[in-house]
């Protein structure tokens, strides 16, 4: 009798081997996901390969020179709009002050897919040095730049302006700076082509000081359409 | 009118022919009035102003953002292909003028220079169509330097505070809902066992 029941108790009972599996591939799951979402979830830095090179790319940058693939400049116009397409950006621009000391103002942290422009500079197409700046994340998560710093030389940026034209943008150098030590010049300087900073925040975290630098792409004005 | 966009020096070059048409234009319309009242009975003004492809109501302005003292050149499809447009950038102290028909494109054309004393602000330039009446307005921004001589930004910008960091509390929750199911499969599985050993 004994024998009988477990005997079918082993081999008869499909039930109990599948609520084992399941439970056992829960049980894994459940651990992968718990050290998986518990983990941090910085976001990704630009490496050195991706800093200014000492090509004629970088001195072009001060109108030394007419390098290739340089676009015109286009009439100001004021942008709606930034798209780029490697780290999946689409995002409307709204128009960014100065603070009180003179830093670049920051959009509303609660929009997460909003970025921003400094009104009172160069519109993104026009000679000189156009500024974007957007949030890498909020009190939520993730926000519009997250990934800017994974974005890498070659790679394109599209600023949809008001006047229909959209200018399209070429990244020559995606760098990571120190707050304490921010070039204010090479980044928001002036500069003899039309040319494009995004900015966020980025570099090493701590719990009271936020972020402690920013990553800045630098990219170029290659054409319009 | 693309074409004047994208050059900047394309009012330059367009100023022989420009200020021709806009000669032209004027003594026409000085000379034959009873034509374009003629004209204006009829609803060709809006239709060309349609067939353009732009919106009819629009004033294009080259560059919408200036400094004091800058020229700026207006462009507009609303009117007639030969209709002489009235301008007005009183608004910025500019005063009156008067956009023509190019001489080979359905827009009419005019330019006139913000006063050196142009406070910065945005301002309303209006143009209103000799023979059809139609009135479009195009908004101007007069900036107070110009780019060369613009305020920077200075240092850092603060546009993170760490909440992507954190746990990620949807993951969290999956994963403590996939360890319930797993903890009650279990003990199912316990209990069975068990009540089998003992029988």
């Amino acid at each position: 009798m004994r024998r009988t029941r477990r005997g079918s108790g082993r081999a008869g009972s499909p039930g109990d081997t599948v609520i084992g599996s399941v439970s056992v591939c829960a049980l894994c799951c459940g651990l992968w996901l718990l050290v998986g979402g518990a983990a941090t979830h910085a976001p990704p830095q630009p490496s050195a390969a991706q800093a200014h090179s000492a090509s004629a790319e970088d001195g072009a940058g001060r109108g030394s020179g007419r390098p290739p693939g340089r676009a015109f400049a286009l009439p100001p116009s004021p942008p709606d709009r930034i798209r780029i397409p490697a780290i999946g950006v689409d995002a409307p621009l709204t128009g960014l002050g100065l603070t009180g000391t003179g830093s670049l103002d920051v959009p509303p942290p609660g929009r997460a897919n909003l970025a921003g422009w400094y009104e009172a500079g160069t519109t993104p197409g026009e000679t000189g040095t156009a500024i974007v700046a957007g949030h890498v994340d909020n009190a939520e998560g993730p926000a519009v730049f997250y990934s800017l710093g994974a974005l890498r030389k070659g790679g394109t940026v599209e600023v949809d302006r008001r006047d229909g034209t959209v200018a399209v943008f070429t990244v020559h150098a995606v760098e990571v700076y120190d707050a304490r030590d921010f070039p204010d010049g090479k980044v928001y300087g002036a500069a003899g082509r039309p040319e494009l900073r995004i900015i966020t925040c980025g570099g090493d975290y701590s719990r009271t000081t936020g972020y402690r630098g920013n990553v800045v792409v630098y990219a170029h004005l290659t054409g319009s359409r | 009118m693309r074409d004047t966009a994208r050059r900047p020096s394309g009012p330059a070059r367009l100023t022989g022919p420009a200020l021709a048409a806009a000669a032209a234009g004027l003594l026409v319309a000085a000379a034959a009035p009873a034509v374009y009242a003629e004209e204006s009975a009829a609803p060709a003004g809006p239709l060309h102003g349609a067939t353009a492809g732009k919106p009819a109501g629009s004033l294009e302005l080259h560059p919408d953002m200036v400094v004091a003292g800058a020229q700026v050149t207006v462009n507009t499809a609303a009117c007639g292909d030969d209709d002489t447009v009235a301008g007005d950038a009183t608004a910025v102290g500019a005063g009156r003028f008067t956009l023509a028909p190019g001489s080979d494109e359905p827009d009419s054309t005019g330019r006139f220079r913000v006063p050196p004393g142009a406070q910065p602000g945005t301002y309303e330039i209006v143009a209103t169509c000799d023979a059809g009446g139609q009135r479009v307005t195009g908004d101007l921004v007069v900036r107070l330097t110009p780019a060369a001589q613009q305020m920077y930004p200075r240092g850092s910008v603060k546009t993170g505070v760490g909440g992507a960091l954190g746990p990620d509390p949807v993951q969290t929750a999956a994963g403590v809902t996939a360890l319930a199911v797993a903890a009650a499969g279990g003990t199912w599985l316990l209990h069975r066992r068990a009540r089998g050993d003992g029988i």
